[in-house]
C-alpha cells in the first residue's frame, strides 16, 4: 500500500488562531505549533510515550518517493486519551493510522495531533483542550 | 474461624509425617507465619542479595568509568538465570550487546527511570510488602516504583496505558504468591548489562515462603518479540531484620537534573 503525505499550507487557520489566542493554558499551542501547516499523516505508528502531560506517538511515514519521515505527534494526556476510547491495544507499534494535526513552527517532523483514525475506522480526537489549537471541529468539547 | 479448625488436623497430621521424616526444608516450611485469611504473611521488608542488577547472568569482575576505579567497577557474580542461557532471537541479541556498549549511558536506571518489573525486585534495595485479601501493595525505595497486585479480579484485566512497572495481578497458588503482569512499556532492562525485552513482556512471579524469613523468588519472563522461548530468573530474598527498619525514599531523579538537562542551563554544567 502506497503512503502518502499531504502537507496543506492553509490560510486559513489565521483568522481562528487569532481566537484560539485567548484561551489560556499551562502552555499555548501557538508556542510551539504553526496554525498555517495542517498536516495529514498516514503512517505506522513505531512507538507510543504514554507520559504526562501529553503522550507521545513516534509515527514512520514513508513518502511517494520511497523515504520515511519519522514524526512525532503531539497528545494529549493519558488519562483524557483513555476516556475518549484510547487503548494500549489501540496503538500497538505496527499500527496503521492516519493523522491530522498542525506541524511544529521550527518544520520539524513533530506536529500537535488533532483527529487520528484507527484501522476500524474509530476516528478520536487526539489533542488536549484549551491549548489555543485552532477551532476546527476536532475537539469535541468545543462545539457549543 | 473455621478456617482456623480445619487447619489444625492438617497440622496435626503434618507435625506426625515430620516427626517421622525429620527434613530440614520441611521443618522449615511449618514456620511459615501466617497471615488473618490463612495464606503465608508476606509483610515486611525484604531485599535480594547478590549481582543480579548487574547482570542476571554469570560474570567475572570488570572495570567500571575509568575516573570511579574500583568503586565503579562490576563484582563478579553468579547468573540468576535458570540454566543461565537467555533466548534472544538473532537480532534481539544484537540490540542486547549494542544495550551493553552503551550501558553506561542508556541504561535508563542512569535517568532515575521506574526499574520495572522483576529488575525492582533484585535491585540492592530494600523494598516492602503491605498484604491485604483483596490488594497486595510492594513499595520500592528507587525512584520510588511502587506497584499494587489486584487479588480480587478473576482475570486478569488488560492494561489500560503502558507503563514501566506494568500491571499486577496476583493469587495463591497453595502457599506461593503468583503475579502476572503484563502491559509493560518496553523501556525498562532487566540489569546494568543491557538485558532487555519490549512492550510485549509478560512477567510471571512466583513468591514462595521458605520459612518466616526468606522466600524464593522466581519469575518467568516472555516476550515473543525479543526472545525464542520463555524462560526463568531464580533467587531468594530474605526479610531485613533491623529493628524498626523502613524502606527509605531514593528519590533520584534531581541527581540526574544536571545529566540530562545540564547542557541547557544558562551557564551549561555539561
Amino acid at each position: 500500500m502506497r503512503k502518502r503525505v499531504s502537507v496543506i499550507v492553509a490560510g486559513v487557520g489565521a483568522g481562528l488562531l487569532l481566537v484560539g489566542a485567548s484561551v489560556q493554558a499551562h502552555h499555548a499551542f501557538s508556542a510551539e505549533f504553526d496554525a498555517n501547516r495542517p498536516v495529514r499523516l498516514e503512517g505506522k505508528i513505531t512507538r507510543m510515550e504514554w507520559i504526562n502531560p501529553h503522550a507521545w506517538m513516534h509515527l514512520d511515514v514513508t513518502k511517494e518517493d520511497g523515504t520515511v519521515e519519522s514524526w512525532m505527534i503531539e497528545a494529549g494526556p493519558p488519562g483524557a486519551l483513555v476516556r475518549r476510547g484510547w487503548s494500549r491495544e489501540s496503538v500497538i507499534p505496527g499500527t496503521d493510522v492516519l493523522v491530522e494535526g498542525y506541524q511544529a513552527l521550527d518544520g520539524a517532523f513533530r506536529a500537535n495531533g488533532r483527529d487520528v483514525t484507527f484501522p476500524d475506522g474509530r476516528r478520536l480526537f487526539a489533542g488536549s483542550s484549551g491549548t489555543g489549537a485552532p477551532l476546527d471541529g476536532s475537539d469535541p468539547t468545543e462545539a457549543r | 474461624m473455621m478456617k482456623r479448625l480445619n487447619w489444625l488436623p492438617t497440622a496435626v497430621a503434618l507435625a506426625a509425617v515430620l516427626w517421622l521424616v525429620p527434613a530440614p526444608a520441611t521443618a522449615q516450611d511449618a514456620a511459615v507465619a501466617r497471615a488473618f485469611d490463612g495464606h503465608p504473611d508476606l509483610n515486611g521488608v525484604w531485599q535480594a542479595i547478590g549481582t543480579a542488577n548487574w547482570d542476571l547472568q554469570d560474570h567475572p569482575a570488570s572495570a567500571g568509568p575509568v575516573d570511579t576505579g574500583a568503586i565503579g567497577s562490576v563484582p563478579p557474580g553468579q547468573g540468576v538465570v535458570v540454566g543461565n542461557d537467555i533466548p534472544y532471537k538473532p537480532e534481539a541479541l544484537a540490540q542486547k550487546q549494542q544495550n551493553f556498549e552503551n550501558r553506561w549511558t542508556d541504561d535508563p536506571e542512569v535517568k532515575c527511570f521506574l526499574p520495572g518489573v522483576p529488575r525492582a525486585t533484585y535491585m540492592p534495595y530494600p523494598f516492602r510488602i503491605i498484604q491485604g485479601d483483596k490488594k497486595i501493595m510492594m513499595l520500592y525505595g528507587f525512584a520510588e516504583a511502587n506497584r499494587t497486585v489486584h487479588m480480587d479480579k478473576a482475570t486478569p484485566e488488560p492494561a489500560p496505558i503502558d507503563t514501566w512497572m506494568g500491571r499486577s495481578h496476583g493469587n495463591w497458588d497453595g502457599d506461593t504468591l503468583v503475579v502476572d503482569v503484563g502491559g509493560f512499556n518496553g523501556e525498562a532492562w532487566f540489569d546494568r548489562a543491557g538485558n532487555y525485552a519490549s512492550y510485549s513482556l509478560h512477567v510471571v512471579e512466583r513468591y514462595t515462603p521458605l520459612g518466616p524469613n526468606a522466600m524464593m523468588y522466581e519469575a518467568t519472563i516472555e516476550d515473543p518479540n525479543v526472545f525464542t522461548e520463555p524462560w526463568t530468573i531464580r533467587l531468594p530474598l530474605y526479610r531485613r531484620l533491623e529493628e524498626n527498619v523502613q524502606v527509605l525514599e531514593y528519590k533520584c531523579v534531581e541527581f540526574t537534573e544536571d545529566l540530562i538537562y545540564g547542557h541547557l542551563r544558562k551557564e551549561p554544567t555539561r
